[in-house]
């Protein structure tokens, strides 16, 4: 529990760091968009010595890992592997480390365990969820980093984080890349040419959304991350961001432990009074509710695209900073870099506070977990612990790292970061993905799941729906 | 010497088998050793450098550079020589040495013999994860005795699966079956019948999940007043309609669903009841035509009851086919629309919740599924071996 309240309390720390620098600069000065940014200046490695010998080893002239291969697994694809990628090129160069990375962008998780279980795990494995990592450690399968990593640096590094991936006396992971939550994105000019302003609370969210109803189209493009197998999580999105502010970070974390049910008052006008409102009244969501649980998360956005942004179909949609331009139509169709530039096409505003109590913002974060004990997998492992592990991908303006000790001005010039660091700094809580804290059954299940059933039946159907994900709980 | 001594050598040919046998076989443990240690090829040349005095081309291989290639090709000739060979070897030595005892012994283990490498790997690749599943279907996540993962097989959402699956048993494989023995009937006499035949047999080549995205294109909804891409949906907004989301109404995406599995089976159906047709001798069609039976009556009470076992047969494939169905649920809808069936749950408690106890007890239920059908088809074949 203690663990649980200072990691949501304190993500806020761990990007804070982001805050510092860049407040009072909000010109966006370099073409913020994501994609890999040319490497400058020095190497993105750290300076020997690190304080891990391993790494120290790794990074000294005569390379004595060179040669060897530490294989990662990921799910990211397209951008966020080549950022991935790119901030792994000076270490393996400087190291002369081969660091394979494999990418599996579906089922990511089925060949994991199937690598796991049948013993050839790959040396390092991402995970977006802190709970299967729990699990995997829970069965030994996991190399325990503390072995060879000081735990009080680590906790000094990752305040926020590394409570989420540490148990049983050993910590289980890297956090290694976050990602805020509670971001808005929007058509820049075409508000300004049709006078609208960026709402700043709930009252003014629903008035402007009734607006743009009354001017003939539709204020929201909600997708709920599908097709298939992935459909429903970024309805529990919704669900956890309206908790955040309207309930608090602590009856958040009691409703991730359950000690508050689903069938609680507080879940339950969460889904009625606020998500309900903007998914059910007529003409909000264009293609109506149907479309929410019909359409593709890649191609959400397209509507708004329309006539070269000059005529959008729709006009906000609540999407985490992982996005970006390789979502844009015209970069998915060409593979070029979208002509439509984050900072000054498309923009991004805060999600909206509806209790001034309660400005707390949501978030996330991705773990690296080990799985081979070998000196080149420790010096990797260490290096993506570092804050020159994430430098490049945060220099493409497309990453915020979780570690304190992350210069605060490699976030300079980057208007998605920026607007994600001043969320996280007005923020007075934060809160960690809570379907990514539940139980399997219940945060990559039933929770979905429920929420899909409960959209595709017009938001009529709540306690019922409620119930079954209370009653699906594990026991304990 | 004395006149007329022979020096007596003993036919060297009698021991020279027997010891080559005893080297191969040496060879291939060895090269059996050599497969299973990790990095055994690149070790054995490392061992061959060394030997042939190249030490630094040993230190390189142990590295992880070198003459990688090498080590990898000689790797995989030791693999095929020892599966191969060594196989090959097996069988020779032990045929030969149980050649060598009394006729009524040998009459009896030969035939074990031949058979028991088969049944071994049977046993270990089917039999023993086959009792492991079964074993651990009465174990929770954390590894206690319990029957709980039977018990939620009674939770409404439980019987939602079961009923999903009995749905895709009786309309998906009768639906297969029919189709598929009208339409051998049908094309048994016209004209262009092996082109007609490619057509209905062709999806039979497309795997289930390439299927199911072709449908998914089929079936796509678009938001009404937007270009409609999906077939479907473009003729009845063509007509005048609102588009109809398949997959995510319920019960409408099964049916949807279970039409991507009857395009598929239906010509395995075809194929084997098409054959089965002309196998019906013409004697007795030509009896029954001077006897005044119409077209329709010679098909239903003719040929159908003389192609009965070939019915049978295709309806139990198919039915544990679909029994089985995963892939097109997977990739549609994830199971999330009410159309969920128990080999997609059994994929997400065994990959997403690790509950592989309940997946393990899914799984058993499946299997206890199947073994009437199994059985259905066993007695089928039986009466076919009779009847011939």
């Amino acid at each position: 529990m203690a663990n649980r309240w200072r990691a949501t309390s304190a993500l806020a720390i761990g990007v804070l760091m982001v805050a510092g620098a860049c407040s009072s600069n909000a010109t966006p000065s370099a073409p913020g968009a994501s994609g890999s940014a040319a490497p400058s200046g020095p190497a993105a490695v750290p300076t020997v010595p690190t304080g891990y010998a391993e790494l120290d080893k790794a990074l000294g002239a005569d390379k004595p890992y060179s040669g060897k291969t530490v294989d990662i697994q990921v799910q990211w694809t397209g951008g966020e592997l080549a950022n991935f990628q790119a901030s792994l090129a000076d270490f393996a160069k400087a190291t002369g480390i081969n660091v394979q990375v494999d990418s599996v962008p579906s089922s990511h998780e089925t060949v994991l365990k199937s690598r796991i279980e049948g013993g050839s795990p790959p040396d390092i494995a991402q995970l977006a969820q802190p709970t299967p990592v729990l699990a995997y450690a829970a069965e030994g399968k996991v190399i325990d980093v503390s072995k060879f990593m000081d735990p009080n640096k680590l906790k000094t590094d990752y305040p926020a984080t590394i409570g989420l991936v540490s148990a049983n006396g050993g910590v289980w992971g890297i956090p290694y890349k976050a990602d805020v939550k509670s971001t808005v994105w929007y058509p820049i000019k075409a508000f300004e040419a049709k006078g609208y302003k960026v709402p700043t609370t709930w009252d003014e969210l629903i008035a402007l959304s009734d607006k743009i109803v009354a001017d003939g189209s539709n204020p929201w493009c909600i997708s709920a991350g599908g097709p298939g197998d992935a459909t429903g999580w970024q309805i529990t999105d919704w669900i956890e961001e309206v908790v955040l502010k309207t309930k608090g970070t602590q009856y958040y974390n009691d409703w991730i432990s359950h000690k508050v049910t689903f069938e609680d008052p507080g879940i339950k006008d969460a889904f009625d009074k606020y998500v309900g409102k903007i998914f059910f009244t007529p003409n909000y969501v264009y293609g109506g509710p149907q479309a929410i649980i019909n359409t593709d998360q890649k191609t959400t956005m397209d509507p708004m695209f329309n006539q070269d942004m000059q005529a959008p179909k729709c006009w906000m949609q609540k999407v985490p900073t992982w996005y970006g331009p390789d979502f844009f139509p015209d970069q998915r169709a060409s593979g070029q870099p979208s002509k439509y530039i984050v900072g000054k096409d498309v923009g991004i505003f805060p999600f909206p506070t509806i209790d001034p109590n309660q400005n707390n913002a949501e978030g996330s974060a991705d773990t690296m977990m080990m799985l081979a004990d070998r000196p080149e997998v420790r010096a990797v492992e260490q290096f993506l612990s570092t804050p020159q592990g994430l430098q490049r991908w945060i220099e493409a303006g497309s990453a915020i790292s979780p570690n304190t000790a992350t210069p605060a001005d490699w976030y300079a010039g980057s208007y998605k970061l920026q607007v994600a660091s001043n969320i996280v700094s007005k923020a007075s809580g934060i809160g960690f993905d809570a379907s990514d804290l539940m139980p399997g059954a219940v945060g990559a299940g039933t929770f979905w799941t429920q929420s899909v059933d409960w959209v595709n039946n017009d938001g009529k159907n709540t306690d019922a729906v409620l119930k079954a994900i209370d009653d699906s709980w594990p026991a304990q | 010497m004395a006149a007329g001594a022979r020096p007596t050598n003993p036919p060297p040919s009698r021991f020279v088998l027997p010891i080559l046998g005893l080297v191969a076989l040496g060879l291939c443990v060895g090269g059996i050793l050599v497969l299973i240690e990790p990095h055994g090829g690149q070790n054995l040349l490392a061992a061959i450098y060394d030997a042939l005095g190249n030490g630094a081309g040993a230190t390189e291989l142990r590295n992880g550079s070198g003459d990688q290639l090498v080590a990898r090709i000689i790797l995989a000739v030791i693999a095929v020589g020892v599966g191969v060979g060594g196989i090959w070897l097996l069988f020779l030595g032990v045929g030969g040495l149980v050649g060598m005892l009394r006729p009524a012994w040998r009459d009896r283990i030969l035939p074990w013999v031949f058979v028991g490498p088969a049944l071994i790997l049977l046993a270990t690749y089917l039999l023993y994860p086959g009792a492991a599943t079964v074993a651990r279907s009465f174990f929770d996540a954390k590894g206690a005795f319990t029957l709980d993962n039977y018990a939620v097989m009674t939770t409404p959402s439980m019987i939602e699966i079961l009923r999903n699956n009995v749905i895709w048993l009786v309309v998906a494989t009768g639906g297969s079956v029919i189709l598929g023995l009208v339409i051998a009937g049908l094309f048994d006499r016209i004209r262009r019948e092996a082109l007609a035949k490619t057509f209905i047999f062709l999806p039979l080549a497309i795997s289930l999940i390439g299927a199911s995205v072709i449908w998914g294109f089929m079936y796509a909804w678009e938001p009404a007043g937007q270009p409609q891409i999906g077939l479907l949906n473009a003729i009845v907004t063509g007509l005048g309609g609102q588009p109809i989301p398949f997959f995510t109404t319920s019960p409408l995406n099964i049916a949807a669903e279970m039409v991507i599995m009857v395009w598929l089976q239906t010509g395995f159906a075809m194929v084997v009841l098409s054959a089965a047709i002309k196998g019906v001798s013409t004697e007795i069609i030509e009896a029954a035509r001077l006897d005044g039976a119409g077209e329709r009556q010679l098909f239903f009470r003719i040929i159908v009851p003389s192609i009965r076992g070939s019915i049978v047969t295709v309806t139990t494939t198919v039915a544990i086919a679909t029994l089985k169905i995963f892939d097109i649920v997977y990739v549609t809808t994830g199971g999330r629309f009410h159309d969920d069936v128990v080999a997609n749950r059994m994929f997400h408690e065994m990959f997403q919740f690790f509950n592989d106890g309940r997946a393990a007890a899914l799984a058993t239920l499946l299997f206890i599924a199947v073994l009437p059908v199994m059985y259905l088809n066993l007695r089928n074949f039986r009466r076919q071996q009779v009847e011939r």
